[in-house]
């Protein structure tokens, strides 16, 4: 509880973005670090080696949002341009890429099995794209949103989105059922817990909310930061002891999950516009070290 | 022959042998081949048979393969027919030679046009013409040290005219006039007679010395005219002269004085002053001869009618010799002295044009002022500091000190007192001064005992203020000029940030930090407008905001007059009886606002309070603290509200859960949109509305279950699958698929019938044909059979076709099984449905008038038993589940709308989903108008209604038909259900409930 666990310094710089980075994820083991930018390219990274891997480029636009598949084979990655792109790592070539959103995409992620890719495009709908198949029409459509989608979370059986008009939405396939919790504030981003009962939700009130999925319930608001009106990423550490997001001053939190307090916070850019924040690294034993790695990630993301 | 051909000798290329040919068109063939398989398509070339290429390309011609090598024209070598009769002569043509031409044809045919041939070439026209063609050509030849056509725009070669050829060999010589010999004659002789003159006066002096003058006068002038003369001769007799050339950097024909003749005068002047400083005659001989227009301005930038030319004007870098003004310069006295010149520039730097002098008094003079000095304590937004004459006061030197009192009490009521007017201004004072006139305890108000150290005291305070709010004030303006951000900014400005919610604006107030700065009234206006509209006295209802709102849109309502829909916002939460209350006190409200408005008595103790406030000046701080409270409230109310959960029902397409690996919830239930949807279906029982009258069902549901508890949840879940179940029950049946059945028998004759039905339903029986007629009295016999608990034997053949029409029906999950349920189905027949069908086999014209009945009435609020099964089960559900959202009126009104609506309601989930969307969105916008949507659907209904009527007859018949089917489905279901063994109880527990109805 005393943030021991919690990075403290920068390990390293990851420079090559020529524009503002939008987006940076780790993979399924914590070992690589995918982030895309306003430079329309997406860019693997050994964060621990400090070492530029890969680029991938054949976006048209700014590129927001990258996933990759648990093996590390595949890469999706959404943007500016309306679509999603569906990447083979190795080769960097461009597998597939699946066009229908009617606008801008904000977020894309693949299920556990990295059949489908889910979309979250500000045409207010969730499209799920096979991969299996050589088809590029969606297979399915969710549009029961009333603004933007801007997050979105996938778990074995459910798919969760949090949008513009309050609501984190859970459609859960299993049951055939959806599931919305309004939180009267746009959530811009949500992240899930690792035991998977909660969902935290950055809203644009520069608050962070935590959400007992079962019931719904608010089980903590976290404050002290600023997210008016960026998307911020947000998201509990590995041990879920620790809820961290980004603010728009260029600082990263860390708040205590149980008691909301400020546990920790760094300066962490030196720009003063908005920072997209990292995901956390799977790999227990990485944590502190992704953590410190991914700080400076972002270093350049200035607007 | 071989040795016979070796003494020839072949002259020409020989005919190539066909052999050639051929392996050249293979080659050709398998080149092709190549391409095709190695290139990519845009990059593979057509060629013919010959190996030709064939198409060419966009830039050269187009897709002009069928046109290459022929005429050039579509129709290629094909003679046009020729028609002409007398009603419509066909027109002569006249045919040119152009007609006959090619276009490259023509472009030759235009460089030999007609023109002066060089022996005429007067004014050399030609001559020029050719002279430029042919450096153009040399042009080509040799490249050019300056890229481009340019220099040969610039830089005309030299042609000389045959005039001037002419008159070069007659003598005359370049930069003289023509006339030059005539007019030198002239003055000789002119010169002579004067001599003459003189001779006859020499003998007197005086006249000899202005004869002097007069000689000299006269010289002058000779002298100055041939040189006039000459200039002007000179320019017209060179071609490249007589026009005007366009010597200025204007566009072409674009004329800056044209609305200003006399600046072109002045501009003239100017110009042609350097060179005609001598001669002092009109310029206009001149100028029409050598226009110009321009002097030599900069180029690029305008001159304003108004500016004046200046020296500064001239254009540094036009080129500094003027050749024009050298032959002149050369003919006259180059001796001239500049002084003229140097005259001039000062008169035109004084700016006056010719026909003005210079006003002798300007009135145009600068004044400047100091800016404005900034008090010191100005803060750049709006403030109310209580106590509005602290600053005057700040710099006001304090009264003596003064000893307090004596007595303590007194020496604490005037220290109180002091404070409280310090703090609220100097009307508090006042105020108290007037109701404490008779007590003797507040005599230091009125200068009596202790009245010196209550102005100690006062001044005191005051300062002590001021002090305090500088120091805020101070810290905020630094604040501010730290960070300015838009937001702020706007908050300055009062400007209501763009958010979703009025909820989420008074938050954004809320957060607002030093809530208890008194000068931080700003909030107030940060307000939405729809509260700032009000002034602080008329808010009859400041405790709660909603309700306040509320208020004032009854106000606004009221006022503006009109249709009032009923209360927006919160109001949809509250039932009946609480609005109407509401609105009871809110008409209450009103008339004493009216009446405090028109009077002075102010009837309402909020309005009284606020009175008091703003009398003695405190209105600021209690406007303030209140609307905190409320927001504090508001955040608790919010805090209660959110998060809040909902619940739909959401359908994952199969694939999906393929890919997650999960199973289908779904599965084995009607596959959704695009099963069977016919056109028929659309048109008659599936109008757009429908959709939305489906989702008012859900909506009950999902308000119960906002609350979402866990057990609720349950419950809710049990509640939906029943639905599902419904609405499995509920699917529609395509039109077309009943025409698959009945079409055999009586499909024409149903059409047929239908207008006359339409025409005059009064005499349908009569006209019905005889065929429906078998079919409903067979239907009918056998349900009132079934009525009065007798045994009808079942129309074998018709049950026959059903049975047909249900197996294509069950495509999708065929399975013996149901076969065989479904032929059960065919025989035994429960008695609901026997009661369903005998409800929709009501004799016809009993029928037909309930069906105009029925849309007559538009929205079907009174409900006619044939359309009562569906809607029976959709009360019950409703009746469950809704009725405490006081939602079932407007359910009911839906729902008895149309039977058939209900009907055609299907599982689909996608469809389930769209009309959720729209609900919400329904619920969203016009949430609490009920009224209002229940109204515009009327209109729409009624709108459709016509069209309805017409169609009622068909309808009744597939009406009845889907009645039938009704009842396999409930037959059937169980055989499905043995499958879902989950869902069986449910249905069951539907099943009864249907037949508990009927």
């Amino acid at each position: 509880m005393s943030g021991g666990d919690l990075p403290t310094k920068e390990v390293n710089v990851l420079k090559g973005h020529e524009g503002a980075v939008l987006a940076a994820r780790f993979n399924a083991n914590g070992e690589y670090c995918l982030s895309c930018g306003k430079d329309r390219t997406i860019r693997l990274w050994n964060p621990h080696r400090g070492i530029h891997i890969k680029t991938y480029k054949s976006h048209g636009r700014e590129v927001r949002d990258v996933h990759v598949t648990s093996d590390n084979s595949k890469l999706c990655s959404c943007g500016g341009d309306r679509q999603i792109f569906y990447w083979d790592v190795a080769t960097g070539r461009v597998i597939r890429k699946f066009r229908g959103h009617d606008s801008e995409v904000n977020a894309v992620k693949f299920n556990d099995y990295s059949t489908v890719v889910v979309s979250a495009g500000y045409d207010q709908s969730l499209r799920a794209w096979d991969c299996r198949s050589h088809s590029t029409e969606p297979i399915q459509i969710i549009d029961t949103f009333l603004d933007s989608v801007m997050s979105v979370c996938l778990t074995k059986t459910e798919i969760i989105a949090g949008s513009v008009d309050g609501t984190v939405r859970t459609f859960d396939i299993r049951l055939g059922r959806e599931i919305s919790d309004d939180l009267g504030h746009p959530v811009n981003c949500i992240s899930l817990s690792n035991d998977g009962n909660c969902v935290l939700a950055s809203c644009l009130d520069s608050t962070l909310r935590l959400l007992d999925r079962t019931s719904g319930e608010l089980l903590q608001e976290y404050k002290g930061h600023t997210c008016k009106s960026f998307k911020m990423d947000c998201c509990l550490t590995n041990s879920d002891a620790h809820v961290t997001g980004g603010s728009e001053d260029g600082f990263v939190y860390f708040w205590d999950l149980v008691d909301a307090s400020v546990v920790s916070s760094f300066r962490a850019h030196t720009s003063v516009g908005f920072l997209p924040f990292l995901g956390p690294s799977p790999a227990p034993h990485k944590i502190s070290q992704a953590r410190k790695a991914k700080v400076p990630l972002l270093d350049w993301g200035l607007f | 022959m071989d040795s016979d051909e070796e003494d020839f000798v072949f002259y020409g290329t020989p005919i190539e042998r066909e052999e050639e040919i051929t392996t050249r068109k293979k080659k050709a063939l398998a080149q092709a081949g190549g391409h095709l398989r190695t290139l990519p398509a845009w990059k593979q070339e057509v060629t013919d048979e010959e190996g030709r290429r064939r198409f060419h390309g966009a830039f050269t011609g187009g897709f002009s393969a069928g046109y290459y090598n022929t005429v050039g024209s579509k129709e290629g070598w094909t003679p046009q027919s020729f028609t002409s009769s007398r009603k419509n002569r066909a027109e002569v043509k006249e045919q040119s030679i152009f007609n006959f031409l090619d276009e490259d044809e023509k472009a030759e045919m235009e460089g030999r046009s007609l023109g002066t041939s060089m022996q005429f070439d007067t004014f050399g026209f030609t001559a020029s013409e050719l002279a430029r063609k042919q450096a153009e050509k040399e042009q080509e030849k040799r490249p050019s040290a300056i890229p481009g056509p340019v220099p040969d725009e610039i830089v005309v070669p030299a042609t000389e005219s045959i005039g001037v050829k002419l008159l070069m060999k007659m003598g005359w010589r370049r930069g003289r006039a023509i006339k030059d010999s005539n007019t030198n004659s002239l003055s000789d002789i002119r010169r002579e007679a004067r001599k003459a003159f003189l001779s006859f006066a020499a003998d007197d002096a005086e006249g000899q010395t202005t004869g002097a003058e007069m000689v000299e006068g006269e010289t002058e002038y000779s002298a100055n005219l041939p040189t006039n003369d000459d200039t002007d001769q000179f320019t017209s007799s060179t071609p490249v002269y007589v026009i005007n050339p366009k010597r200025d950097s204007y566009g072409l024909g674009f004329d800056p004085f044209k609305h200003a003749p006399e600046f072109r005068e002045k501009k003239r002047s100017r110009t042609s002053g350097a060179k005609e400083r001598k001669l002092q005659k009109p310029l206009s001989l001149g100028e029409s001869l050598f226009g110009f227009k321009s002097g030599r301005l900069a180029p690029g930038f305008g001159t304003g009618a108004l500016e004046d030319l200046d020296v500064e004007d001239e254009d540094v870098y036009a080129p500094g010799y003027d050749f024009e003004d050298s032959y002149v310069e050369e003919i006259e006295e180059p001796s001239k002295p500049m002084i003229e010149n140097v005259k001039k520039l000062p008169k035109t730097k004084d700016g006056v044009l010719t026909g003005f002098k210079a006003a002798s008094i300007s009135d145009y003079q600068l004044e400047r002022f100091d800016p404005p000095v900034i008090p010191k304590e100005f803060v750049p937004y709006h403030k109310f500091t209580a106590p509005l004459d602290v600053g005057s006061k700040f710099y006001e030197a304090g009264p003596p000190e003064a000893i307090p009192p004596d007595d303590n009490n007194l020496k604490i009521l005037i220290d109180g007192m002091a404070t409280l007017v310090a703090r609220c201004g100097k009307l508090f004072e006042d105020l108290s001064r007037e109701k404490n006139q008779s007590n003797p305890l507040f005599a230091f108000l009125f200068g009596g005992d202790g009245h010196d150290y209550y102005a100690r005291k006062l001044w005191e305070e005051r300062q002590k203020r001021t002090d305090q709010n500088k120091q805020h004030l101070d810290a905020k303006l630094f604040q501010n000029a730290e960070k300015m951000t838009a937001e702020s900014r706007g908050k300055i400005l009062g400007e209501k940030p763009l958010e979703r919610s009025i909820r989420d604006s008074a938050t954004s107030a809320g957060s607002a930090e030093a809530v208890n700065l008194q000068y931080n009234l700003s909030d107030t206006f940060t307000k939405p407008a729809s509260l700032s509209e009000l002034p602080e006295a008329v808010r009859p209802f400041q405790d709660d905001p909603a309700k306040q709102e509320r208020f004032e849109q009854f106000l606004k309502e009221k006022y503006r007059g009109g249709l009032r829909s009923k209360d927006a916002g919160g109001a949809s939460k509250m039932s009946e009886a609480a609005r109407a209350r509401e609105r009871l006190e809110f008409e209450a409200a009103a008339e004493s606002l009216e009446k405090g408005k028109s009077g002075k008595g102010s009837n309402t103790p909020s309005q009284l309070f606020t009175d008091i406030l703003s009398a003695s000046g405190l209105q600021f701080t209690t406007g303030l603290s209140e609307p905190a409270k409320v927001i504090q409230d508001e955040e608790l109310v919010k805090a209660k509200n959110y998060p809040k959960r909902e619940e739909f029902q959401w359908r994952p397409s199969p694939i999906l859960c393929k890919r997650f690996d999960l199973v289908d919830p779904y599965m084995g239930q009607p596959p959704p949109a695009p099963r069977h949807k016919s056109k028929m279906d659309t048109l008659i029982f599936m109008p757009d509305t429908v959709v939305s009258s489906k989702v008012e069902e859900n909506m009950p549901l999902d308000g119960n279950s906002q609350t979402g508890s866990k057990d609720k949840g349950k419950v809710d879940i049990v509640e939906e699958e029943i639905e599902v179940d419904v609405e499995v029950e509920k699917i529609e049946r395509p039109v077309d698929l009943y025409k698959a059945i009945f079409s055999d028998d009586s499909d024409d004759d149903e059409e047929n019938s239908n207008p006359k039905q339409v025409e005059d339903p009064e005499k349908k029986t009569a006209a019905a044909s005889t065929t429906l007629n078998r079919l409903i009295a067979g239907d009918f016999l056998e349900s009132l059979g079934k009525e009065l608990g007798l045994e009808v034997p079942p129309d074998l053949p018709y049950s026959d076709n059903k049975d047909k029409g249900k197996s294509t029906l069950k495509e999708t999950k065929t399975s013996g099984k149901e076969e065989k349920e479904t032929l059960r189905v065919g025989n035994v027949r429960s008695a609901t449905d026997y009661a369903v069908s005998g409800n929709s086999m009501a004799p016809e014209m009993a029928e037909t008038t309930q069906f105009r009945e029925h849309f007559m009435q538009g929205d079907g609020r009174v409900k006619e038993p044939p359309m009562e099964i569906t809607l029976a089960l959709n009360e019950k559900n409703a009746t469950g589940t809704s009725d405490r959202n006081g939602k079932k009126g407007k359910y009911e009104e839906v729902a008895g709308e149309d039977k058939k609506r209900h009907q055609s309601w299907s599982t689909d989930s996608s469809q389930d989903e769209k009309r959720r969307k729209h609900s919400r969105h329904r619920r969203r916008s016009t949430s609490s108008d009920d009224d209002d949507s229940s109204d515009d659907y009327r209109d729409r209904h009624h709108s459709r209604s016509k069209e309805k009527r017409k169609r009622s007859s068909r309808e009744k018949s597939s009406t009845r038909r889907r009645s039938k089917h009704h009842k396999h489905r409930d037959r059937e279901s169980p055989g499905r259900h043995s499958r879902h063994g989950s869902s069986r109880r449910e249905h069951r527990e539907t099943k009864d409930r249907r037949k508990y109805k009927d």
